[in-house]
């Protein structure tokens, strides 16, 4: 792996930092519900749900959409992993997700590096700008999932609420986790895409009925 | 290989072809649709097992496939997974319901299970597959499994609904996995793809137990999730609600 110039780490910084118009702040990603239920009301169970997210869910199968985004070789086959991700989101609210996040960020790469961007499912759209920008796949993955989960912690900050020493302990804790998911997976490639996070799904879907609630998913 | 066509304002059969131990049974029914019973002769499926099966329903035709008894996935003897490769092709107009029963995990075995799926547009299609890990009335827990399967519905070239999941390694912590599969035994995928699929969905939530969740994802595409701690549970929730998603059309083997 090259190393990445300190220009490459500012530009993947600022994608990632959640002062960037996707709106990341929005969606709990189902965590909402879950908290509503009591299966997560601390640092432990938060910790639970965010490892069998990012292991066995989502998390890594973002990264599998995103590093085969950054090496598709052909339109036709961006438009394919575009395709894949949007079918394999599974549920009304987990699809507004990607798709919303996905258009933002879209939107922002074509305003202000690339006009030729097009609008994809969030991780397509940021593995492909990334080929774009010339960035390192390897730290693009790594910084993405990072965000994702930080984004998360912040969430159950809100939502349990848990304290900032205790949220900044958590994300402490799942940074070289994360680097090392995103790592396994920019690996592999797209025929090992599973998730068997079924209880967290079924807590998206849940959501959609929530009665009171203040995250868009 | 099963195609159904119409005729005579009913669902005959087109093409039939049936090779090694794969059986179609045809329970003699009357009305305008067609049931078929998928059989596995060999009892179950281990290393080194190739099964296909393909099944075409053209316009306006109306087919049911099951299975007559669940699917056993064996403990393997050797490297090479199972393999079973489903296909099915709804043409415009046509309803097939894809609903075997449930498919058990046997410790050591290794599957890789693919179901393909074409609709066409004003394609009706009713699939729900079952997994059931272990066999608990042997209390059996599962430890040990090599398990890919792939479930797709495609539009032309578009895939409409991918789910995938595996199992490999330490099976029992992954099962186990306070958010994942939560300890069941059982878990079920149910997609209802058509025009039906908006109005299903409150019924469908109605009758969904605690630990199940049910969504509208696009107008034409219904989605839920059940796990459950055993196969008996999980039918008890599983046939009310295929009873409501089919008209009270679930075939015989369903009810014994």
């Amino acid at each position: 792996m090259a190393t990445a110039t300190e220009q490459q780490i500012l530009t993947l910084t600022q994608w990632v930092s959640p002062a960037f118009p996707v709106g990341s702040y929005a969606y709990s990603h189902g965590l909402e519900w879950m908290v509503e239920s009591g299966q997560v009301s601390d640092s432990a169970s938060l910790s639970g749900w965010l490892s069998d997210i990012l292991e066995v869910g989502s998390g890594r199968a973002d990264i599998l959409f995103l590093a085969a985004a950054y090496r598709v070789m052909t339109p036709d086959e961006l438009l394919e992993v575009d395709a894949l991700c949007r079918a394999f989101a599974g549920s009304a609210e987990r699809l507004k997700e990607t798709e919303l996040q996905g258009q933002a960020f879209s939107r922002a790469i074509a305003d202000i590096w690339d006009p030729g961007m097009p609008t994809l499912a969030y991780p397509v759209a940021v593995g492909w700008a990334a080929r774009q920008a010339d960035l390192p796949l390897d730290l693009t993955a790594r910084m993405f999932l990072h965000a994702v989960m930080s984004n998360l912690v912040s969430a159950a900050m809100r939502l349990v609420p848990l304290g900032q020493t205790d949220g900044q302990g958590v994300i402490h804790t799942f940074t070289p986790i994360c680097s090392e998911i995103a790592a396994a997976s920019v690996a592999s490639d797209l025929s090992t895409l599973s998730s068997s996070a079924i209880l967290a799904d079924i807590a998206a879907m849940k959501h959609e009925t929530q009665y009171s609630r203040i995250f868009r998913t | 290989m099963l195609g159904v066509r119409r005729s005579c304002g009913r669902t005959a059969i087109g093409a039939l072809r049936q090779a090694g131990s794969s059986k179609l049974l045809f329970p003699r029914q009357d009305g305008p649709e067609k049931d078929a019973v998928l059989i596995n002769t060999a009892g179950g499926v281990t290393s080194g097992d190739m099964f296909e099966f393909d099944g075409r329903a053209e316009a306006q035709t109306h087919l049911t496939l099951t299975t007559q008894a669940a699917e056993r996935a064996y403990k393997a003897n050797g490297p090479e997974p199972a393999r079973i490769r489903s296909r099915l092709h709804v043409a415009a107009g046509a309803t097939v319901h894809w609903l075997p029963q449930e498919t058990i995990l046997f410790n050591g075995c290794c599957v890789d299970r693919q179901l393909l799926v074409q609709v066409e547009p004003g394609a009706t299609l009713l699939l729900a597959e079952t997994l059931v890990f272990g066999r608990h009335a042997m209390g059996e827990t599962l430890a040990s499994a090599t398990f890919r399967d792939r479930i797709e519905i495609r539009q032309g070239r578009t895939p409409v609904f991918v789910d995938a999941f595996s199992l490999a390694g330490d099976v029992a912590a992954q099962v186990n996995r306070r958010f994942g599969l939560a300890g069941s035994g059982a878990t079920t995928v149910l997609a209802l793809f058509g025009p039906k699929a908006e109005a299903a969905l409150s019924a469908l939530r109605d009758a969904l137990p605690e630990t199940a969740g049910a969504s509208l994802v696009r107008d034409d595409l219904l989605v839920a999730r059940i796990l459950a701690p055993d196969s008996f549970v999980l039918r008890k929730t599983l046939v009310p609600i295929l009873n409501t998603l089919t008209d009270n059309r679930l075939p015989r083997p369903w009810m014994i």
